[in-house]
C-alpha cells in the first residue's frame, strides 16, 4: 500500500499536487463567486505560448510560463474593464492568441516535442525537485498574501461599490486576484495539464457550494475537497497506471456527481 | 441662512448620446431629510451615485462638506436601488454585514447585531443571504448602512419589495437616525405620501432641477403634473 512513497517522483507529485490543491481550492471559492471560471481556462491555454517559448530558447519553463500567464491575465482584465468588450469575448481573444503563438513557436522548434504532451495533459513523472521548490515557495507566498487580503478580496468580490465606499480600492484586489490565479494555474500545469487545470479550480468549489452553510465553510470545504481530489486522483493514477491529470479531474467529477445525487435525495427526504 | 453641506453645481452626465443629467444645480443643508423625486429615467440614481462618490464629476461640480464626494465617501452610507449577486453563493447575513464592519475596524463586528435588531432582522443573522426575500434583503442593506455613524445616509428607493410594516420601520428609522445623530438623509422614493410625511425638503428633477422646497410647497397637483406629465394625487399627513 505504501510502496508508492518509496518513489521520489511520487513524493514530489504529492507534495507539489497537495500545495497547489490547497491554493486552487481557496482561489476557486473566489473564482466561482465572481463567475470567472472561464478566466482560469483562458489563462491556462494561453500560457502555452510561454511554455513553447521556454522550450524553444531553453529557458526554465515554469517561470517563463508564469510571466506569460500574468501578461495574459492583466490583458484579460484590461479588455474586460477598460473596453466595451464582454468578458467571454476578452478571454476568447487572448486564449486563442496565446494558443496560436504557442503553436507558431513550437513549429519553429525542430523535431518532435515529447514534453509538450506532458504540459497539455499533465505528467507527474516530469515534476522535478526544482519544480517542487518553485511550486511550494510560490504557493506559500500566495497563501500568505491571500491570508492577509482575504477580507478585502471577499468584499470586492461580493460588493465592489460597497468596498469602494468603505475606502477599499477594488481594482487593486481584482488585479491581484487575476495575477495570483494566473500563477496558481501555471504551477499546477505539470500535475493536471493545460487542458484540464481549470476543472481543479472550479469542481471542488462546485461540490463545496452544495453543502456549505456560510462563506467560511464554503472556502474551507473547497480547500479540503481540492486536496482530497488531487490526493485520491494521484493515488488512483499510480495504482491504475493511467494519466495523472485526467484521473484527478475524473475523481473530482465523480465526487461532484455523487454529491449532487446525495443532495438531491436529501432534499426529497426533508 | 444655513450654508449648503452638499452642493451640486452645473452637473451634466451623458451615457453615449443619452443625456441623463443636464446642467443640474442645487444645495442640501446639513442635517436635512431630503427626498429626490422625478419620473423614471429622470437621472435620480445617477445623481445619487455622484453624491456618494461612485462617479466623479467631469462636467460640473459636486462637493460634500467642501470636499469631493470621493474624499468623503467613508462618511456616507449608501443603500443602492439594485444589488445583484449570485443567490447560490452561501454567504450568511452576518458575513455580508461583516464585510462593511470589519473593513473599517478589524476584529470589531459587535455593531452588526445592533444594526440587524434595528431593522427587525436579528433572527436572520446566520441565514444565507440568497434565501432572503426581496424585502428582507432590503432591510439587511439598510442595516449595513447603519453600521457606522455616517454623516450622510443615501437611500435609493429603500422600500422596494418591502411590506407596509417594513416600509414604515425604514422611514421611522431614518427619521430617528436624523434626530439622534444629525445625519443628513437623502432618499429617492416614488411614494409621494410617505415623502410628504417624513422629509423636510423635496427636490424634483427631470434631468435638470424642476423645483425645490418643502413638501407642502412642492408636492402640489400642478407641480407634479409638470414633473410627471400626468395628474398625481397626494395625501399630506401634516
Amino acid at each position: 500500500m505504501f510502496e508508492l512513497f518509496h518513489y521520489p517522483f511520487m513524493i514530489r507529485a504529492l507534495v507539489a499536487g497537495g500545495i497547489v490543491a490547497i491554493l486552487l481550492g481557496w482561489l476557486g471559492s473566489f473564482i466561482v463567486t465572481r463567475n470567472m471560471s472561464f478566466v482560469g481556462d483562458g489563462i491556462a491555454h494561453a500560457s502555452l505560448a510561454g511554455i513553447a517559448l521556454a522550450l524553444l530558447v531553453g529557458w526554465a519553463t515554469l517561470p517563463t510560463a508564469i510571466v506569460f500567464a500574468i501578461i495574459i491575465a492583466i490583458g484579460i482584465y484590461v479588455l474586460q474593464h477598460k473596453t466595451p468588450i464582454s468578458s467571454d469575448m476578452a478571454i476568447a481573444i487572448l486564449f486563442t492568441t496565446g494558443l496560436a503563438i504557442g503553436v507558431m513557436l513550437l513549429h519553429l522548434s525542430s523535431g518532435y516535442q515529447p514534453e509538450l504532451m506532458s504540459y497539455l495533459f499533465g505528467n507527474i513523472l516530469t515534476v522535478s525537485t526544482q519544480d517542487v521548490i518553485t511550486i511550494v515557495s510560490a504557493s506559500c507566498i500566495i497563501l500568505i498574501l491571500l491570508t492577509f487580503t482575504y477580507h478585502k478580496i471577499l468584499f470586492t468580490t461580493f460588493d465592489p461599490d460597497g468596498a469602494y465606499l468603505a475606502g477599499v480600492t477594488p481594482w487593486k484586489y481584482d488585479i491581484m486576484l487575476y495575477i495570483v490565479t494566473a500563477i496558481a494555474v501555471v504551477l499546477s500545469i505539470k500535475i493536471v495539464g493545460i487542458v484540464l487545470v481549470s476543472a481543479l479550480l472550479v469542481t471542488p468549489s462546485a461540490i463545496s457550494k452544495l453543502f456549505a452553510t456560510s462563506f467560511a465553510s464554503f472556502t474551507f470545504f473547497s480547500v479540503i475537497l481540492s486536496f482530497v481530489t488531487v490526493f485520491v486522483g494521484l493515488l488512483l493514477s499510480y495504482y491504475l497506471n493511467v494519466p495523472s491529470g485526467a484521473t484527478i479531474i475524473l475523481t473530482g467529477t465523480s465526487m461532484f456527481i455523487v454529491s449532487s445525487i446525495f443532495v438531491g435525495i436529501r432534499k426529497k427526504l426533508v | 441662512m444655513k450654508k449648503d453641506y452638499i452642493i451640486v453645481n452645473n452637473l451634466t452626465h451623458t451615457y453615449g448620446d443619452f443625456v441623463a443629467l443636464n446642467n443640474i444645480s442645487f444645495g442640501i443643508t446639513k442635517g436635512d431629510i431630503v427626498a429626490i423625486i422625478g419620473p423614471n429615467g429622470s437621472g435620480k440614481t445617477t445623481l445619487l451615485r455622484y453624491i456618494v462618490g461612485l462617479i466623479s464629476a467631469k462636467k460640473g461640480v459636486v462637493s460634500v462638506g467642501g470636499k469631493s464626494p470621493k474624499d468623503m465617501r467613508k462618511h456616507i452610507g449608501y443603500v443602492p436601488q439594485h444589488f445583484t449577486f449570485d443567490r447560490t453563493i452561501p454567504i450568511t447575513v452576518q458575513e455580508f454585514m461583516a464585510l462593511e464592519s470589519c473593513a473599517k475596524i478589524e476584529h470589531e463586528c459587535k455593531n452588526i447585531k445592533k444594526a440587524l435588531r434595528a431593522v427587525g432582522m436579528q433572527k436572520f443573522a446566520r441565514q444565507k443571504l440568497g434565501t432572503l426575500s426581496g424585502g428582507q434583503f432590503q432591510r439587511v442593506m439598510i442595516a449595513r448602512a447603519l453600521l457606522h455613524e455616517k454623516d450622510i445616509l443615501v437611500f435609493d428607493e429603500p422600500a422596494t419589495g418591502v411590506d407596509v410594516a417594513g416600509e414604515q420601520t425604514i422611514y421611522d428609522l431614518m427619521k430617528h437616525i436624523n434626530k439622534e445623530r444629525g445625519s443628513t438623509c437623502i432618499i429617492v422614493s416614488h411614494d409621494l405620501s410617505i415623502v410628504s410625511s417624513y422629509v423636510n425638503t423635496v427636490i424634483c428633477i427631470n434631468k435638470t432641477l424642476v423645483c425645490q422646497g418643502s413638501p407642502e410647497k412642492v408636492i402640489t397637483p400642478k407641480k407634479l403634473k409638470a414633473l410627471f406629465g400626468a395628474a398625481t394625487g397626494v395625501y399630506h399627513s401634516h
